[in-house]
């Protein structure tokens, strides 16, 4: 094997790649990358769990293959000086030179690496940013606690031309539609994603225009879910767990909706929240014209701020976890936040004002925490 | 048992020497030999002690403990003997399991579908050569799961549930069995030998288990 490769190139390449190599490989070879060299270059990495695959073209010297350390491979890219990489197998060794720098790279036998997942069948196509942004939106909600594996997960719905992203931690529920186009337009499945791995992949393939994402479930054998874009490829096993049935969490009425400007109100909860001891809540008074956030209380300490507010309906005092509202009210992607609220035990929902009346496309529900006195 | 309370001071003689002025303590004989001398503080550490096997020589405000292969000394020099009793406490049943440990067994027993829609319990405590497997139940495809259960999951559990499923393997009867490994919290370094071993990892919610509901939760 030989080729030359651009440094910028190689370093992205390889430090992608690198992000699904396990941290604690049962396996010796798992730690490896493999890289294949002929009229493309791929990178792989693999841990049973998340696969992930670089491919771009380059012209190989001479094609060939080697599977070397995925760590030492990226901390050495990472470092490399600003000139072109030649990397060439020498026997059992692998060279790779940059400039002035060489360094020689120990080998895995090739043979023993597992082969990757193939690709499921392609479902559809969509932006690349918007699916980073619906994504992120939804998975600041999913549980970090493995006890319920459903909670951890992002449920993806897709029925024709929308799909549906939810999660929640119990504390909070977050949902997200988006249009996308489908390979067939009566297309109907549902996966349940680990929301980390998911959010992790969004976020790293925006640098295509679009992300196909491919779909295998149902039938035997485990689900799996693949994205594509920009020559980066990555599957991942779905979670085996039922979703909760959210649909029905949504309160039936309101008795209250408040308005507020997001970003005033955003710092204020943050303000206050600094004296909000460990699971203790920001009380928020709404009356016709104003919102006063209260926090602490008793022999500890308090704060207190008022801002302007509209509200439509009866007053209503709500308390919620500083950190919840918090990250609702960075979610909604609007610079004016709606609360709709029922009483202070019931559950409110946080949505961006919408331009037109209509529903809005992502919503985030929200467990009050009730009030002591 | 044989309980002293006494001003006395202490001085042990042997590999090193150690003294401990004029004060109240309280001086433990057990009836393996041993001979322990306690501040009223330090939990359950002495301040002196001799292990088994030792002889007591009491005389008038002076005890001599002799350690028997040594010869090692601890002296006791009373001042004023302020309690002696005795007790017999008979053989001791041991150090139980873990209270939270049997009970998550008994509770995830009977809440066996935890782990599954249409499984069924074998029983608890399914005896083989090597001890006690903590639960043996069926699953919704009629194959048999060996499951351990631990408060915090770490390498040597799964060690023992390797041992269990490699013995209940032989027997044509169960076979083939496979493990899951129950806990409330389990390590990473588990986790990764229990994937690689093909047994599958669950977390327990002892609180959901115990049906203590959270409050102010959506669902």
């Amino acid at each position: 094997m030989k080729f030359r490769i651009e440094r910028d190139v190689l370093a992205d390449a390889v430090a992608w790649t690198a992000r699904s190599l396990p941290v604690r490989p049962p396996v010796p070879v798992l730690a490896g990358m493999l890289i294949e060299a002929g009229d493309q270059l791929k990178l792989s990495s693999f841990d049973y769990e998340v696969s992930a695959q670089m491919t771009m073209d380059i012209d190989a010297d001479e094609p060939g293959t080697a599977l070397v350390s995925g760590r030492l491979l990226a901390e050495i890219c990472r470092s490399l000086p600003a000139a072109p990489v030649e990397i060439t197998t020498d026997g059992a060794k692998v060279t790779l030179k940059c400039g002035s720098a060489k360094f020689t790279l120990l080998t895995m036998p090739v043979e023993d690496y597992p082969s990757l997942p193939d690709m499921p069948p392609a479902a559809g196509t969509i932006g690349s940013d918007a699916f980073a942004a619906a994504v992120s939106q939804v998975a600041i909600a999913a549980g970090r606690d493995d006890t319920l594996p459903m909670l951890t997960g992002v449920r993806v719905e897709i029925e024709g031309e929308t799909v549906t992203l939810a999660s929640t931690d119990r504390y909070r529920l977050a949902v997200r539609t988006l249009r996308w186009k489908p390979e067939r337009p009566d297309i109907s499945a549902v996966a349940l994603v680990p929301a980390k791995t998911l959010s992790d992949t969004a976020k790293s393939l925006t640098s295509g225009a679009e992300v196909s994402i491919a779909l295998a479930t149902g039938g035997t054998g485990e689900g799996m879910i693949g994205f594509e874009g920009g020559g980066r490829r990555t599957t991942t096993r779905l979670l085996d767990a039922e979703f909760v049935k959210y649909q029905s969490l949504w309160p039936k009425e309101t008795s209250a909706v408040a308005e507020i400007q997001t970003g005033p109100f955003a710092e204020a909860v943050k303000r206050v929240g600094l004296v909000a001891e460990k699971n203790t809540p920001v009380r928020l008074s709404f009356r016709q014209d104003e919102v006063v956030l209260e926090a602490g209380s008793g022999d500890d300490a308090q704060a207190v701020e008022v801002l302007g507010a509209s509200l439509d309906g009866q007053d209503i005092d709500i308390a919620f976890n500083p950190n919840f509202l918090l990250d609702g009210l960075s979610a909604i992607g609007s610079d004016v936040a709606r609360l709709a609220m029922t009483t202070s035990t019931k559950p409110a929902v946080i949505t961006g004002k919408p331009a037109d009346e209509g529903d809005p496309d992502y919503r985030y529900l929200i467990m009050p925490i009730r009030l002591s006195s | 048992m044989r309980l002293v309370i006494a001003r006395c001071s202490v001085d042990y003689a042997g590999k090193l020497t150690a003294h401990l002025p004029m004060a109240p303590r309280l001086i433990l004989m057990k009836a393996d030999g041993s001979v322990s001398i306690h501040a009223d503080d330090r939990a359950y550490k002495p301040l002196n002690w001799m292990n088994p096997p030792c002889t007591l020589k009491e005389e008038e405000g002076r005890w001599t403990v002799t350690h028997g292969k040594s010869g090692e000394q601890l002296i006791l020099t009373i001042e004023e003997i302020l309690h002696d009793s005795s007790h017999e406490l008979g053989i001791d049943p041991g150090l139980r399991k873990d209270g939270v440990e049997a009970h998550l067994q008994e509770l995830l027993a009977e809440h066996i579908t935890t782990l599954g829609e249409g499984w069924k319990l074998i029983r608890r405590e399914y005896p083989t050569a090597i001890g006690p497997v903590d639960i043996l139940c069926r699953d919704d495809k009629s194959g048999t799961v060996a499951v351990e259960i631990k408060r915090r999951g770490e390498i040597d559990g799964v060690e023992q549930l390797t041992r269990y499923l490699e013995l209940l393997n032989r027997d044509p009867l169960l076979a083939p069995v496979r493990g899951i490994f129950a806990a409330q919290e389990i390590k990473p370094q588990a986790r990764v030998l229990a994937a690689d071993r093909g047994i599958d990892c669950v977390t327990l919610d002892y609180d959901a288990l115990r049906g203590i509901e959270r409050d102010g939760t959506l669902f």
